[in-house]
């Protein structure tokens, strides 16, 4: 009897790390752990947890190939390649939906925009400059502000009246400008819905260098921004496309696919 | 030796080991900025040039008191070193007038650091006969300023001996990266690129039997393994080759550029006939190609895919300094116009101090891997 193949692919992020495995009827075991400090343990720790959940795979190495992806990619000495997250979420968005052409990566530490060729590879892509404004960490440091963990104030500006403009995007400047918000006692709704237009604009300046062509995805922690999709579909008219499977987890899910195609 | 080291070493600071043995043999270094300078009327006996670079600048604290946020970062590192007196060993600065950020960076050292000599050059914004004849008047004028302040020899045949050294020592360094550019590289671009910026940060004259020891040795080496991709690193200044190194680092071996600071235009041979002030105008003004300048961005366009294509280039990665007006409008247009002669193009923007290397990174592999390569 012939052993089944299966193909792993590892996000390694800069907040969490993330695992796919993918078997011969699809995914067949998946994991999302906290980024440790050490990349490689994270990706050592996101792999068994994956591996743990398709039975009968055993440990990383009975993996047919496995491809690491994310900002710690190159310290994944398991792997048997590394390949760019911006070209793991094309594959990773294409094998969800081929009908979706403009990805909007928004990690941890960085924002994305991936117009996506009809095959799955990337016909361009746009990426943020060194600064965090506008990503996950930018997201964790207002929501701290606001003393609620990072769900809550995801949703906080579904019920926003109205949008008070938050103009700085730099984390520092947007924090202080927050807390004088706060201090005047204007509505915590309102407030987050300016941050989260203020995060939307960044996303259009990204898109607009990429071209926008529908339909139009999120992935990445951030696409879990209930507040934040609202304002992207708002700016762009448009339905942000839904996603088969935790968006957080398609740069590792590309990372499986293109494995599979290697192994 | 270990060449290589050698040669970053010469990069660490200003004032290297070439540098300090020539002034200590009574040589005078002058330094300068742009292109437009042209360097040859600084290598006449008794001057040496040394093209001004801030290599490994932690920060731009002090120059940012002076020059604003929205001026390059080049610019205002090359100030910041010469508050931090990096630059105190120069006898003298030329500067052109090709933008404004280093006119401003100019006009701040005039009174914040002067040298003995400083002088602008004032570089017209057109090539026809008219801007030739303005520029060589120009720089008749800049000639006579040099005799008159160190006394040295500008005359036509002093110049023209400059000249003659000057191609023959580029020769020497075009030669060079060829192994580079070939069907089997045996250097690659950081390597090279090391080796021309060295050349012109440091006085040639003692640099030059070193150049041609490599020349002749490179035939012996074994080729490079083998890299995903052929690249055309084009754009503004670039003086670290450790930015260069990070791009190979991803498979992308650098053989051929475009740079201000490159081997392309700025290898090229200067005429050696004629009136040498008259030969030296035309070939700056013509060969140097900044943007700059106006009603030649086809002839640009043109002739960075030109490079591309006789380099067998996979693809084009465009470099470009944030806040630098005229690469920063242009690249833009280059985009569209190497993307339309089917040549895949990265447009990068940068600081001058080497930062973002993971960001860069991800930029130069996915390119790479869009390529399908």
């Amino acid at each position: 009897m012939n052993k089944i193949r299966y193909y792993g692919g590892c996000d390694v992020g800069s907040t969490t790390g993330k695992a796919v495995i993918l078997g011969p009827d699809g995914i067949a075991g998946s994991s999302l752990i906290p980024s440790e400090v050490d990349p490689e343990i994270t990706a050592r720790l996101a792999l068994e947890k994956a591996c743990a959940a398709v039975a009968g795979l055993g440990d990383i190495g009975n993996l047919a190939y496995l491809i690491g992806t994310g900002y710690g990619r190159n310290e994944v000495p398991f792997a048997n390649e590394n390949i760019s997250e911006i070209s793991c979420h094309a594959m990773g968005v294409f094998w969800c939906d081929p009908s979706i052409k403009t990805v909007v990566d928004i990690g941890g530490q960085d924002m994305k925009a991936i117009a996506v060729a009809d095959d799955g590879t990337v016909r361009e892509f746009a990426m943020n400059d060194k600064c965090a404004a506008g990503t996950g960490r930018f997201f964790e440091a207002m929501s701290r502000i606001f003393r609620m963990d990072l769900d809550a104030f995801s949703n906080l500006s579904l019920n926003a009246k109205k949008t008070i403009p938050v103009t700085a995007q730099c984390s520092v400047f947007a924090e202080t400008e927050v807390i004088s918000l706060l201090a005047k006692r204007n509505p915590p709704a309102d407030i987050a819905a300016g941050i989260q237009n203020a995060v939307a604009k960044r996303c259009f300046t990204l898109i607009k260098r990429v071209g926008l062509k529908p339909r139009l995805t999120v992935t990445g922690g951030c696409a879990k921004n209930q507040g934040l999709l609202v304002e992207l579909k708002r700016m762009f008219q448009i339905d942000i496309a839904p996603l088969t499977i935790d968006p957080q987890l398609i740069g590792a899910l590309g990372a499986a696919i293109l494995a599979s195609r290697k192994g | 030796m270990d060449t290589d080291k050698w040669f970053s070493k010469l990069l660490d600071e200003p004032l290297n080991e070439l540098v300090q043995k020539s002034m200590d043999e009574g040589q005078i270094p002058i330094g300068y900025s742009c292109s437009y300078v042209p360097e040859v009327m600084l290598s006449v006996d008794g001057l040496f040039p040394v093209r001004m670079h801030a290599t490994g600048i932690a920060g731009t604290e002090i120059a940012d008191n002076y020059l604003s946020s929205v001026i390059c970062s080049y610019t205002r590192s090359l100030l910041e070193f010469a508050l931090d007196e990096r630059y105190d060993f120069l006898r003298g600065w030329v500067f052109a007038a090709s933008c404004d950020h280093l006119r401003r960076l100019y006009d701040n050292l005039e009174y914040l650091k002067r040298p003995g000599f400083s002088r602008i050059l004032d570089v017209p914004h057109k090539t026809g006969d008219a801007a030739i004849n303005w520029y060589t008047d120009e720089l008749k004028l800049f000639a006579k300023a040099l005799t008159d302040h160190f006394g040295v020899d500008l005359g036509a045949d002093a110049l023209a001996k400059a000249i003659r050294e000057h191609n023959a020592f580029n020769a020497v360094l075009r030669k060079i990266g060829e192994y580079r550019s070939g069907d089997k590289p045996v250097m690659t671009g950081t390597e090279y690129h090391r080796l021309v910026i060295a050349a012109g940060t440091s006085p040639k004259k003692p640099l030059l039997p070193i150049l041609k020891k490599i020349r002749n040795d490179l035939p012996k080496r074994d080729p490079l393994p083998p890299y995903r991709a052929r690249l055309l690193l084009a754009g503004g200044h670039l003086d670290d080759p450790g930015y260069i190194s990070i791009i190979e680092s991803q498979g992308g071996l650098i053989v051929a550029d475009r740079l201000c600071t490159g081997s392309y235009p700025g290898l090229l041979p200067i005429p050696e006939t004629g009136d040498p002030i008259a030969a030296l105008a035309k070939h700056y003004l013509t060969k140097t190609s900044c943007p700059r300048m106006m009603e030649a961005f086809r002839e640009r366009a043109e002739d960075i895919v030109k490079l591309a294509r006789e380099c067998r280039a996979d693809g084009v990665v465009i470099q470009i300094l944030k806040f630098c007006d005229t690469w920063g409008v242009e690249a833009a247009a280059f985009v569209s116009c190497i993307r339309e002669a089917g040549i895949p193009v990265l447009r990068l923007e940068r600081d001058y101090r080497l930062g973002g290397e993971g960001q860069l990174r991800t930029r130069i592999q996915a390119f790479i891997e869009s390529m399908g390569k």
